[in-house]
């Protein structure tokens, strides 16, 4: 059942009028139709060879180089690129924990969004508040509301291990180990699932009534409603936040440093990195902080365009592999 | 051309219409879980709260309840910084930004979305890919770009970009677009609509929730940024936009966190209660459109 | 033939990529300027670190020059730091005077020309270089070029609680690492469930501030060789304290200790661990002092300088010591008047006395040291001593930032975890790291 078989019956008449215009002017339509899309792009297109290719192929030229922003950029081949392969001692580190972030990560934040989103579409009352004070961790400056998850979480002296202790579980260090610092980053990422939340909810509200109807009266139950009217409308979305997902948090930063910050005893404001890099022992170092660090604090910017056009490259590649397997996610759902 | 409005209903599927006390076990569920996760939410706001009512001595100890209050560090914020003229200039950015984003984002996310042409799979990744790129690396190049335009030290290298597209913005508008049926896009053609109209007064207004998220998630955004400003406006404080003005409670060692936390509040209220008002308008304003009979 | 196109666009496209990159820096060091004479007037950018209250400090010494320099104005932007200071001068938009927080830039700056060259500056004013520690001077500037001058100081020694050492029957802090330990374990208090309730000395590296930069100059271990490789694994200085390190850290247990940190207050809020008297003794600088005055004047603490290496008591009364850099950019569009700035600021007595007290740092000249303006006590007096003491010692200046200390101290942080097996191999391979490192930011 599709919406086309509730909705199609008033087109039928013009079906046949659609087919006589098309053949007379498909062509010119075809390039009307072109030349708008065309004309639409356009800004997109002139901001793309700006802001994207420009500094791409500027960072990729800088990889070849020994540059430390004060003086001219020198070429040096494929150094880089053969230290990092070799003897960077700190890079797999911050890839590991990059990738393990991600992994974890992004599904977690997606089935909790999606749950979240759920909840909130199904209050009616209040829901208005209750979305604000979901989406408030989102909305809130990253720095304060990193300090203050940390801070509750503080092992010793935090309410969470106190809350913990009552009902008698030995609460872990949490951002202070290094099994749990990850995990706890995790947690932090999952209180702030409100923008993720809001995005689902917009897709889900977007569901055709009809479609849903439509499935009740062939005798579909919740999941199965789930799985065969939901889903496929919502998939480009979820798409979408896969996508994004993993590109925040390749490039996740400010809140590793700043809980890392906190849990070492030196709060900060996400400045002044090097004595704190992922605290506890780098089991939150990720790899845009090793990037940052080994360009500006060590002055090795042909290094760190080099990292750069490495994760970029690793990025591009799995998200091509994403694009190609989820061919519905990418179509849509309307057919 | 009509449009037949249906009211706001219950997208996620919902109990099955059998038993009564299954319905309202599952409402009683249902809220019993949204309230307690929206209280565990808030938790944490509590504790900025508090902070930001306690001296700078107590701050960040132990001792998370007050042992004296000061509701007057909301006023020191603004006696130790300029905060207003930060506020102002983190609202001219974040409008601009977003209205300039929205004027460049979304025929740009409808052209992606509804049209079939040669180059189309390519561009959309192009689009992805152009989020890929680590922030702080691209800065370097497009700083010097905007450095010999002589445009440092105010906020147009973080405006003017939204003139020209934003990767995220279209990538989001693009997937929702692509859930509206095409047909609607078609009766309007064969009933003569240019591409222009389609567009504007047919596909977009069924889009209103997706564009309204959308220019709300750039709005916050561009008021949260702190890097951006951090490096085009530092050396100016005439520009400098609330973000920079949080961090600046502080000493060579030490943070006042106090009135770092009560400025934070400051900062949160405009934007949360702007997001109060735009989600009735996005979420409540779901149109459910039908076909021109 | 489809080869021949490709091979020319790839040509094209690396010529293109090489244009762009030589066409979008932000320029090379360029010549030596000469230095100007006649009088310096105009308009000076300063750009310093400092936000508000130490800000306000900074600029009411400005103030002070303006009064005696009227022909220049100065305009001053505070809350900069390194990382927007490196880009705006690479772009061209630099201040003519910058302020910077740490000394890990100094070899970088100095050896690219981000700051100019000063010593035709002060061969020209006759600047008297005596009145500066060698210390100080050595973190100033970079393979024997002078690109900055010092401004105020911090140096690290040891605190220790009066009323603990006193209950444990201890009148006198220690003076040496053995001593160190033996106070530790005597002035350690456990809880029932063997966790640690007050630590007499907490060994962990990265708590709080310990760090082997703050222990090296009293085991008088070196960093670098002459010729700038990693000199960590050959000195056995830094093998024994590692091995005293190690040594106390089992001693309370490595994950009590982690237990023990992790719980403790936050370093710069009221409920520092020392200053809440659940540490004995503790490695930290003369700003603490002011801290404590502030959030628990009630503490009877005392400071002396850092316990030395068993074998090196002669180093005893030095410490490690850094400080902020001022120096002059290079695209400075006004060198003469940020030079008498530069001159006033880290020269003139009145103006370090008035900074230092308004900061509660350790001003950077023998005679603002002495002056009878600066504020000091008894305990404050300690740092100023460890200052100016001969065997003080700091980190070297390194044209990568630092990094040699990143990586030693992550080093470090294995090592008292229990994960590096052979010490040997494991200093020589911190040795190979930092000189690889080095070796990607080469001339090639």
């Amino acid at each position: 059942m599709s919406i086309d078989d509730t909705a199609a019956a008033p087109l039928t008449g013009g079906a046949a009028r659609r087919g006589l215009v098309k053949s007379k002017t498909r062509r010119s339509a075809r390039s009307e139709r072109n030349r708008f899309a065309a004309l639409m792009l356009a800004p997109a297109l002139l901001g793309m060879l700006i802001f994207f290719v420009y500094p791409l192929v500027a960072t990729l030229g800088f990889s070849f180089t020994r540059f430390d922003l004060v003086s001219s950029p020198q070429w040096v081949g494929l150094r880089n690129y053969r230290y990092f392969l070799h003897e960077d001692p700190l890079v797999w580190p911050a890839i590991r924990n990059t990738l393990w972030l991600t992994v974890v990560m992004v599904p977690s934040r997606l089935l909790f969004g999606l749950a979240c989103a759920g909840i909130v579409t199904n209050i009616k009352r209040g829901s208005g508040v209750l979305r604000t004070l979901y989406y408030l961790p989102a909305l809130a400056p990253p720095v304060a509301t990193t300090v203050a998850f940390v801070f509750l979480f503080n092992p010793a002296t935090g309410p969470v291990n106190t809350i913990l202790g009552w009902v008698g579980i030995d609460g872990p260090l949490w951002f202070n180990s290094t099994t749990w610092s990850k995990p706890s980053l995790v947690l932090l990422g999952l209180w702030g699932v409100g923008d993720l939340m809001i995005i689902l909810m917009a897709s889900l509200l977007d569901v055709p009534k009809e479609q849903y109807e439509a499935a009740s009266l062939d005798g579909a139950n919740g999941p199965q409603r789930f799985r065969y009217v939901t889903l496929p409308n919502i998939s480009p979305v979820l798409l979408f936040a896969v996508i994004t997902g993993v590109i925040n948090m390749l490039k996740y930063f400010t809140e590793a440093v700043v809980a890392s910050q906190v849990a070492s005893g030196r709060a900060n404001q996400g400045e002044g990195t090097a004595t704190t890099l992922g605290y506890p022992s780098h089991s939150t170092l990720t790899f845009s902080q090793w990037v940052y660090q080994e360009g500006f604090t060590n002055f090795y910017l042909g290094y760190a365009s080099a990292l750069a056009v490495i994760m970029f490259l690793a990025t591009i590649g799995f998200i091509v592999l994403l694009l190609r397997r989820s061919k519905s996610f990418v179509e849509g759902g309307r057919s | 051309m009509s449009a037949i409005t249906a009211d706001r209903v219950s997208a996620v599927p919902s109990a099955p219409r059998g038993t009564r006390t299954y319905r309202s076990l599952s409402w009683v569920a249902t809220h019993a879980i949204g309230i307690a996760v929206g209280v565990v939410f808030v938790v944490p706001f509590g504790f900025i709260i508090l902070t930001a009512l306690m001296t700078d001595q107590q701050a960040l100890t132990s001792n998370l309840w007050p042992t004296s209050w000061h509701p007057e560090n909301f006023v020191e914020v603004f006696n130790k910084a300029p905060l207003f003229s930060y506020l102002l200039n983190s609202l001219m950015y974040s409008v601009l930004a977003t209205a300039f984003m929205l004027i460049s984002s979304v025929p740009a996310a409808y052209a992606l979305a509804r049209f079939q042409f040669r180059w189309r799979n390519a561009l959309f990744l192009a689009v992805i890919a152009m989020m890929v790129l680590p922030p702080q690396i691209t800065q370097v190049p497009i700083y010097l770009m905007w450095a010999k335009g002589n445009l440092t030290g105010t906020l147009w290298p973080l405006i003017l970009p939204n003139l020209l597209g934003d990767a995220f913005s279209i990538f989001l508008l693009r997937q929702f677009l692509l859930t509206i049926p095409e047909e609607y896009a078609d009766a309007a053609r064969i009933d003569g609509c240019s591409e222009w109209r389609v567009m504007t007064s047919i596909i977009l207004p069924m889009a209103k929730p997706a564009i309204a998220a959308t220019g709300m998630f750039m709005f916050f955004a561009s008021w949260n940024d702190y890097y951006g400003p951090l490096l085009y406006t530092s050396e100016n404080t005439a520009h400098w936009t609330v973000s920079l003005g949080l961090a600046q409670f502080r000493t060579a060692h030490q943070v006042q966190w106090n009135l770092s936390m009560a400025a934070t509040l400051l900062v949160m209220l405009p934007v949360m209660v702007l997001f109060f008002f735009a989600q009735k308008a996005f979420v409540e304003g779901v149109t459910l459109t039908g076909v021109k009979g | 033939m489809k080869t021949l196109r490709s091979t020319r666009v790839a040509a094209a496209g690396l010529a293109a990529i090489g244009l762009l990159v030589t066409a979008c820096s932000g320029g090379s060091t360029g010549a030596e300027q000469p230095v100007p004479s006649g009088p310096a007037t105009g308009t000076v950018e300063f750009w310093h670190f400092f936000a508000d209250r130490e800000a306000k400090a900074l600029q009411s010494v400005v103030d002070d020059f303006q009064t005696s320099h009227p022909q220049i104005k100065v305009v001053v932007k505070s809350g900069q730091d390194d990382t927007k200071a490196t880009q705006a001068i690479s772009a061209g938009k630099g201040p003519d005077l910058d302020l910077s927080y740490s000394t890990d830039i100094t070899g970088k700056f100095c050896s690219s020309g981000a700051f100019r060259d000063l010593s035709g500056y002060i061969a020209r004013d006759k600047v008297d270089m005596a009145q500066f520690p060698q210390t100080v001077k050595d973190y100033t500037e970079f393979q024997g070029k002078r690109c900055a001058m010092p401004l105020l100081s911090d140096t690290y020694g040891l605190y220790y609680n009066k009323t603990l050492l006193a209950a444990a029957g201890y009148t006198e802090p220690p003076k040496t690492a053995t001593e160190l330990a033996e106070m530790a374990k005597k002035l350690t208090k456990r809880n029932a469930d063997g966790s640690i309730k007050v630590a007499g000395f907490v060994p962990t590296v990265g708590f709080y501030e310990n760090a082997p930069a703050h222990s090296g100059p009293v085991y008088g271990a070196k960093w670098l060789t002459s010729e700038g490789k990693s000199a960590i694994g050959t000195d056995p200085a830094w093998k024994s304290w590692l091995t005293w390190q190690k040594s106390l850290v089992d001693w309370y247990g490595a994950d009590k200790l982690a237990k023990f940190t992790a719980g403790a207050g936050q370093e710069f809020s009221a409920d520092n661990a020392f200053e809440t008297g659940k540490i004995a003794m503790a490695m930290d600088g003369e700003y603490r002092n002011a801290f404590i005055k502030n959030e628990h004047p009630e503490l009877k603490y005392g400071t002396a300088p850092f316990p030395t290496a068993d074998d090196k008591t002669s180093l005893y009364g030095g410490g490690y010591v850094t400080g902020n850099i001022i120096g002059i950019s290079k695209g400075a569009k006004n060198p003469a008047a940020a030079w008498e700035l530069l001159k006033y600021l880290s020269t003139d007595t009145g103006a370090l006395v008035k900074l230092a007290n308004g900061v509660k740092n350790v001003p950077t000249t023998l005679p603002a040291l002495t002056s009878p303006d600066l504020e000091s006590d008894a305990n404050f007096k300690t740092f100023l001593d460890i200052f100016s003491n001969p065997n003080s010692a700091t980190t070297p200046a390194s044209p990568n930032g630092g990094a040699y200390q990143v990586t030693f101290q992550d080093f470090v942080v294995k090592w008292q975890d229990g994960k590096v097996p052979d010490l040997d191999a494991g200093l020589k391979d911190v040795d190979k790291q930092i000189d690889s490192a080095l070796l990607l930011g080469q001339a090639p």
